[in-house]
């Protein structure tokens, strides 16, 4: 039996159907079982009837909505608004649906100093005043999904690893609510860990982790313990999929930089990773950047103006 | 009492550790001892209960000020609860720097359950600091208030 | 108030909106208005999302930045990854080993391949090989349906081109194993025998690919088609400083003009020849020329200051493509079309030109011996500076500019997106083909299509 999707990205960057796509692994078995009734990245149903008339954004019925991208400008909150009328249920599809994701960063600065930036002092740009014809106004930040409508399911993870759309969309079609992982990426992690304290501070990620290239990554010392800041005690588990492989960034050797957001919702990420390090007798005072790590999960008002950059 | 913003009255959150300066609250209002009436208080096991994350959503709900309020040195009915607090004080005074947040909003202090007095003014003083710094630019209607023009013109 | 075609014809004014242009990346749409006799008056291609990239990244810790701007696209990830760390290396002056240097271009060309696969079969494939008369209604579903057989080897190709990055470097949508100085990681002999066999798989595919397109779908470029969105315009697109052959990864811009002439220039150097142009209707902002001394103008009649990127335009500045299939079939097109060929629709054939240049390059590097050396990364000094990354990402040119002070976070940054330079000449091709198609207020389901197609071509 086939169930009817309508699937839209807000502010986001497509890299979320992208991973959509992979979910089948070799075959589109697993989209095939739903009747797609609105995917502008895959198939042609249009907002509007285009001789003219309404100009009232027009989403078919279904029974299952997926929205990635954060809310940003106004017409991205009609078509959310309009999606939670016309689907059954409402999956914040992604860490931009779930968290704001990166655009939310933008969150950090005054619109102002974005289009001054863009249009006026950008190198070789022609300064010109603000666009604002016929394209939507910005909202006052950009939203996660939960900030403007009701949202059903979260599925985080930028993108969310393949086996867990496949898993929510099978729970889904299977009339079950979807499961998420309830551990942090720490839990999938195979890297070698020896005891509290053995860091003592952090370091930028301008040198390699120290690792034998011709050793398993279970060989590999946990970065964190390397010295190098790594989000995983503080991010949700799933960026292994479900098949027992390792964090996806560790297997490239690279520290965790949370992109699954935090383990639960309203987590805050940077607070609890600043308590984790000094719980552990890090000394957090040269860390840099500490404002990027929430690169993820900005929305909720976590990032804002009011937020001081480059604390020394 | 400084009127520096006019009509502004500071909402300050205190978690009190149980052995400590709860039972000093306690004895203050048995001694009807005064302090001002806009401090709410949380009564925790330990000061180590507290997760950063509850302080921080005090100051994202809009408090003024927070208070954590552990045993002295060396008195913690769990040891060192105490220490902990103090570890993890270092990382919310980083957070709160990045929010935007003057460090002087929070205060991590010891007492002991016989400080009536001392739990009481601690709390005065920091109520008349708070009139001096102002509303918190996460209250809700911070934009209500402005600082008095008498004091703009000095 | 029922209305007949000839009394809207008749009336004021009439506004056409197709929202969203599907099967594209990105939110765009069109607005066409008519005039008074239904002619096309106007056709715009607003852009009506913009995120601020060049804003938000001021304040971070260079090295950072490329594990966030590859969040630009979720499609072509790798091209802003690398282009951002050589921004990054411009600014700390690092050096990157000989096996950095091969591993980053290895990643970033592979990452064309699934690309194009994208493209031609999920994106644009629908309009070409789905019956026509249901060509609004096509998509990779209905090809699965029509076509089953073909449908699973493309999804098949696409995912394991997906896989073979995820495999080396830990995931292939917003990967971070490019790094200021080089690569995280050295690959191995084993993963080397791995993908040197899934890429000969995918080369093979390539072949059939471009041999399947040529007899489906080319050789019915009916006059239509080949005019479809007919524009004339200059091209711009890196190549190979030595002896001008196409590259990706590691060359010099070549600006070429109407006549063929053309500049060269290195990627610091692009505000000499390019800026950019706001409208008030489009939140993108619109590159061209200055470097030709002509301002700018979209006219269809008087265009000034514009040039293409992506394929057909990589193809066109390119002098020869060093791989010997490749080689052959440009070659084979050039004989048909010349050079510069400037039918829009030739985009299709020229990305499946460059797909198979793509699967020759990824076997050629994985070949070299050198690519298995396990110094793969520099250290890295955070320090001030300025640092332009240029790489040919699938839809264009893309520029990353950033500069940064002397604890090496970034103060000022900007971008400029491979699909950016071709939103003026998208724009002229949609006005063309409304006009052409668009007539005393008749406006067809297939007109409209065709309009998408036109934008499509471009892989936006």
């Amino acid at each position: 039996m086939s169930l009817t999707l309508c699937s839209e990205a807000l502010s986001g960057c497509s890299g979320c159907e992208m991973s959509l796509l992979n979910a089948g692994g070799s075959s589109l078995s697993l989209l095939g079982r739903f009747d797609i009734v609105h995917m502008p990245i895959l198939m042609d149903h249009k907002y509007f009837d285009s001789g003219g008339g309404s100009q009232e954004i027009h989403i078919p019925k279904a029974r299952l909505g997926l929205i990635s991208g954060g809310v940003r400008n106004a017409q991205q909150l009609r078509i959310a608004e309009k999606m939670r009328r016309q689907c059954d249920t409402i999956v914040a599809f992604g860490t931009c649906a779930a968290y704001g994701g990166i655009p939310a960063m933008m969150n950090l600065f005054e619109d102002e100093d974005l289009f001054r930036r863009y249009y006026r002092s950008a190198e070789g740009t022609d300064a010109a005043l603000d666009p604002s014809q016929v394209i939507p106004p910005f909202l006052e930040r950009t939203f996660a999904l939960d900030e403007k409508i009701a949202v059903d399911f979260i599925l985080p993870g930028c993108p969310p690893h393949p086996d867990f759309i496949a898993s929510a969309l099978e729970s889904i079609l299977e009339g079950k609510s979807p499961q998420l992982p309830l551990v942090s990426v720490c839990d999938s992690c195979p890297t070698k860990r020896e005891g509290k304290g053995s860091a003592q501070r952090i370091r930028r990620f301008v040198k390699n982790a120290r690792y034998q290239p011709d050793k398993p990554i279970s060989e590999m010392r946990c970065l964190l313990d390397q010295g190098f800041l790594c989000m995983g005690p503080v991010t949700l588990a799933g960026c292994a999929g479900m098949n027992g492989g390792p964090p996806r960034c560790i297997e490239a050797r690279v520290p965790c930089r949370g992109c699954h957001g935090p383990v639960r919702r309203g987590g805050n990420q940077i607070m609890d990773i600043l308590n984790a390090l000094v719980s552990n007798g890090i000394d957090t005072k040269n860390l840099a950047d500490r404002l990027s790590l929430l690169r993820f999960s900005g929305a909720h008002g976590r990032l804002n103006r009011r937020c001081v950059q480059k604390a020394d | 009492m400084s009127d520096i913003y006019p009509g502004f009255e500071p909402k300050i959150l205190a978690f009190t550790c149980n052995w400590c300066s709860y039972a000093a609250a306690d004895l203050a209002g048995t001694a009807r001892i005064q302090y001002p009436a806009n401090l709410r208080i949380i009564r925790v096991m330990c000061s180590v209960m507290v997760h950063p994350n509850l302080v921080i959503e005090a100051f994202e709900c809009g408090a003024d000020g927070v208070l954590l309020m552990g045993c002295h040195p060396g008195e913690c009915y769990y040891q060192d609860g105490n220490q902990k607090a103090k570890a993890r004080s270092v990382a919310i005074e980083e957070v709160l720097s990045l929010m935007g947040i003057e460090l002087e909003r929070f205060r991590l202090v010891w007492c002991s359950s016989a400080e009536a007095e001392g739990f009481a003014c601690l709390v005065r003083e920091t109520d008349e600091a708070l009139r001096v710094i102002g509303p918190s630019k996460y209250r809700k209607d911070a934009s209500k208030y402005s600082k008095s023009e008498l004091i703009q013109c000095l | 108030m029922r209305q007949t075609v000839a009394e809207s014809a008749s009336a004021s004014a009439r506004e056409i909106t197709i929202e969203p242009v599907t099967r594209i990346e990105g939110h765009a749409r069109i607005g066409i208005r008519l005039d008074e006799r239904g002619d096309v008056a106007e056709a715009r291609v607003h852009i009506m999302s913009m995120r601020g990239f060049e804003k938000f990244i001021e304040g971070r810790a260079a090295e950072e930045v490329p594990g966030i701007v590859t969040r630009i696209c979720g499609i072509c990830p790798w091209q802003h990854h690398l282009a951002s760390n050589k921004a990054v290396d411009g600014c700390f002056g690092s050096e990157v080993p000989p096996a950095g240097r091969l591993l980053r271009e290895l990643t970033q060309v592979l990452a064309h391949i699934s690309d194009k696969v994208l493209h031609f079969f999920f994106l644009a494939g629908p309009d070409f090989f789905v019956d026509s008369q249901q060509c609004a209604a096509g998509n990779i579903m209905t090809i699965a349906a029509q076509a089953p057989e073909l449908a699973k080897r493309v999804i098949e190709m696409r995912y394991r081109g997906q896989m073979m990055l995820e495999k080396f470097a830990g995931r292939s949508i917003h990967p971070d194993a490019i790094v200021p100085g080089g690569f995280s990681k050295p690959m191995s002999r084993l993963e080397r025998e791995q993908l040197h066999a899934d890429a000969l798989d995918q080369l093979e595919f390539a072949r059939f690919a471009l041999d399947f397109a040529k007899e489906r779908v080319f050789s019915r470029f009916d006059a239509g088609l080949m005019q479809l969105g007919d524009i004339r315009t200059g091209f711009l697109g890196m190549v190979n400083p030595e002896d001008g052959s196409l590259e990706l990864s590691e060359g010099i811009l070549r600006l070429m003009r109407l006549d063929g002439s053309f500049h060269e220039f290195s990627g610091r150097e692009y505000t000499d020849f390019i800026a950019e142009h706001v409208e008030p209707w489009s939140y993108a902002k619109f590159p061209y020329a200055r470097g030709w001394d002509e301002g700018f103008s979209m006219q269809l009649d008087d265009p000034r200051g514009i040039y293409r990127t992506n394929c057909l335009a990589r193809i066109n500045v390119a002098d020869f493509i060093r791989t010997p299939l490749a080689q052959a079939e440009l070659l084979e097109f050039r004989s048909l079309f010349g050079r510069p060929a400037q039918s829009t629709m030739l985009y299709h054939w020229a990305r499946l030109i460059e797909l198979l240049y793509a699967c020759e390059k990824v076997i050629e590097l994985l070949e070299d011996p050198a690519i298995t050396d396990q110094q793969v990364r520099s250290d890295v000094v955070p320090k001030a500076g300025r640092g332009v990354g240029c790489v040919e990402a699938p839809r264009g040119t893309l520029i990353h500019d950033y500069s940064t002070d002397e604890d090496g976070f970034i103060t000022r940054a900007n971008l400029i997106v491979g699909t950016t330079h071709n939103l003026a000449p998208i724009n002229m091709s949609v006005n063309r083909v409304a006009r052409d198609l668009i007539k005393n207020g008749e406006v067809t389901r297939e007109a409209l299509n065709r309009i998408e197609m036109a934008v499509r071509a471009y892989d936006p």
